[in-house]
């Protein structure tokens, strides 16, 4: 027999914690350790999503700002404010990016805790609550989302097309309208009892739509009128066009420019509420 | 159901009589019998949400709308590949319909296969028959390159309605587009045997999206460095944009015809990677 190791004098042995502390660490910071389990499952994503985080602003400013832009300068007089057409496309491409990643993350991941490898279900059964695994998933996405974004919008400012000093600002408005998107169709998902090719659906008949009619890669004044009401629903359209004055000093109406950012708030949090109200029911199930 | 119990003996008996047949060198993967495949995978769409084969015309419909018409009426006419001037809606219909090609064929090999392979454990159960996993292979491209067909006949339908066509020449885009898929199709599978997570299927995409941006769909190569340009020569949506743009607008030559070339060697160098890696791919 060896001779047991003396224990150091200030090496602390750690306690466990009396269930009221336990109960007391649960209530304020369980939506944290939700968010935290999710971050640790991204992990297995981080090579790919740091690749796709640099390579797609790239691509997109190279064959968008570049070369499609060399046909749209060439034979239209300026029509877009006075910047070039890098510069106008740039904060529709941030907005349009963390939007559609939105997408992804709203509807496979809440899949999986639900149905697919049912994670929802192992913290709650501790003592989270079902608003906090909602709060979490949020939390842990607004971040996953927000991270790329900033980093698709210090390569706008390599590519020098943001010339505003509050440009930055435009990285929020991209994943407040993220979340004004992402946050009811979380809402939505956390309904769905089968996958039965819905989100193939989301992806085709609705989130590319945004894209396209946005005002992304033109003014939605181009499109004819029976085409332009998508843009005044999409978020994507209100999050592009606050891009664009923060990030170039678009002219608009004061008013305008306010109606964008209430109508993001106002979705990003209905579906807030809504989520958590839904995830609280089906969880209780 | 009764049918199909007193059809089950003379059913056992022919696939006896065919695994009897199996010989050469692919006897150990080929039972010549890829229709069975078809036919199930016929049977699955006919059950599936119809909206969900719908979708798959719409994208390069929308796209058409959207860049065609929107950012159309900010470009103007542009070169065709002629020399004659056309609308901006002309020039990129043929490539997104190529595009729309490659994107089917790709996820029907790529994305479908993988998921049917590991999640829903679909050719576990058929390779416990008589069939061997080359059936598998031609049963499932043949079904997406139909998927492709139908897809192109529709879009080439829009574009005739949106005034579009100018030479009776662009009818031969369906057939083009096909064979368009077929190529990517057949390097698919291949590619989708060495991966195995989801992780992985990611790569797939981080390709796709570069070459669909590069590929002159939406500008003229000319605007790229000499360097650059021929890169982007070498890759195969180049190769289908251009063949479909060219029948598109009914100017064909040479060129039209190495196009071509470059999607015969493709198909047939992915169909040797493909046949090698079959056994990797369904028989684990």
């Amino acid at each position: 027999m060896t001779e047991p190791h003396p224990i150091p004098e200030r090496t602390k042995i750690p306690v466990p914690l009396t269930p009221e502390q336990s109960a007391v660490k649960a209530v304020r910071f369980g939506s944290w350790y939700f968010a935290e389990h999710m971050f640790r499952q991204m992990r297995n994503w981080l090579v790919s999503i740091a690749a796709y985080s640099i390579g797609s602003p790239l691509a997109y400013l190279f064959a968008m700002g570049i070369g499609l832009a060399s046909l749209v300068n060439s034979s239209t007089s300026n029509q877009f404010s006075g910047v070039s057409y890098q510069t106008f496309i740039a904060p529709a491409l941030v907005a349009s990016t963390a939007l559609m990643s939105a997408a992804g993350d709203f509807m496979f991941p809440v899949m999986a805790g639900f149905r697919w490898r049912r994670i929802y279900y192992g913290p709650h059964a501790s003592p989270l609550v079902p608003e906090q695994i909602a709060k979490g998933h949020i939390i842990s996405t607004f971040i996953r989302i927000l991270l790329p974004t900033a980093v698709y919008y210090l390569i706008v400012v390599l590519f020098q097309a943001a010339p505003s000093p509050w440009g930055w600002l435009s990285v929020l408005t991209a994943s407040l309208a993220a979340m004004s998107f992402g946050l009811p169709l979380m809402a939505w998902v956390a309904t769905l009892k089968t996958d039965a090719g819905q989100f193939a659906m989301v992806q085709r008949f609705i989130v590319t739509p945004l894209f396209l009619f946005s005002g992304t890669f033109f003014p939605l004044s181009q499109l004819p009128v029976f085409l332009q009401w998508i843009g005044w629903i999409s978020p994507l359209w209100h999050a592009t066009e606050l891009g664009r004055v923060l990030s170039f000093g678009y002219p608009e109406a004061a008013w305008l420019t306010v109606v964008h950012l209430v109508y993001l708030l106002a979705l990003a949090g209905f579906g807030w509420r809504l989520s958590q109200r839904i995830y609280a029911k089906r969880l209780a199930e | 159901m009764s049918a199909a119990l007193s059809g089950t003996e003379s059913a056992a008996d022919s696939a006896a009589a065919r695994v009897a047949n199996r010989r050469g060198s692919f006897g150990a993967l080929y039972s010549g019998n890829a229709r069975s495949v078809i036919a199930r995978g016929l049977l699955a769409t006919r059950s599936t949400n119809w909206l969900v084969m719908l979708s798959g015309f719409v994208e390069p419909v929308l796209y058409l709308l959207s860049m065609g018409v929107g950012l159309g009426s900010l470009v103007g006419a542009v070169t065709g590949p002629g020399g004659q001037q056309i609308s901006y809606a002309a020039y990129i219909a043929p490539a997104l319909l190529a595009t729309s090609a490659m994107n089917g064929a790709v996820y029907d090999s790529t994305w479908n296969v993988f998921f049917k392979m590991n999640f829903a454990k679909l050719y576990q159960g058929m390779l416990y028959t008589s069939l061997g996993p080359l059936d598998v292979a031609l049963g499932e491209i043949f079904l997406a390159l139909l998927r492709g067909f139908v897809y192109a006949t529709g879009f080439t339908i829009v574009m005739a309605a949106m005034g579009l066509v100018t030479s009776p020449l662009a009818l031969l885009m369906v057939p083009a587009s096909v064979f368009i898929a077929f190529g990517f199709a057949s390097f698919g599978m291949g590619i989708t045997s060495f991966i195995k997570s989801f992780q992985g299927m990611d790569w797939i995409n981080f390709v796709m999206l570069p070459m669909f941006l590069f590929s002159a769909t939406f500008y003229p190569l000319s605007v790229y460095p000499e360097a650059v340009q021929w890169i982007i020569q070498a890759l195969p949506l180049w190769h289908g944009v251009e063949l479909l743009r060219e029948l598109g607008a009914g100017v064909i030559g040479w060129g039209t015809a190495g196009h071509l070339l470059y999607y015969v060697v493709m198909t047939v160098l992915g169909l040797i990677l493909t046949t090698s890696r079959l056994r990797k791919l369904f028989l684990k």
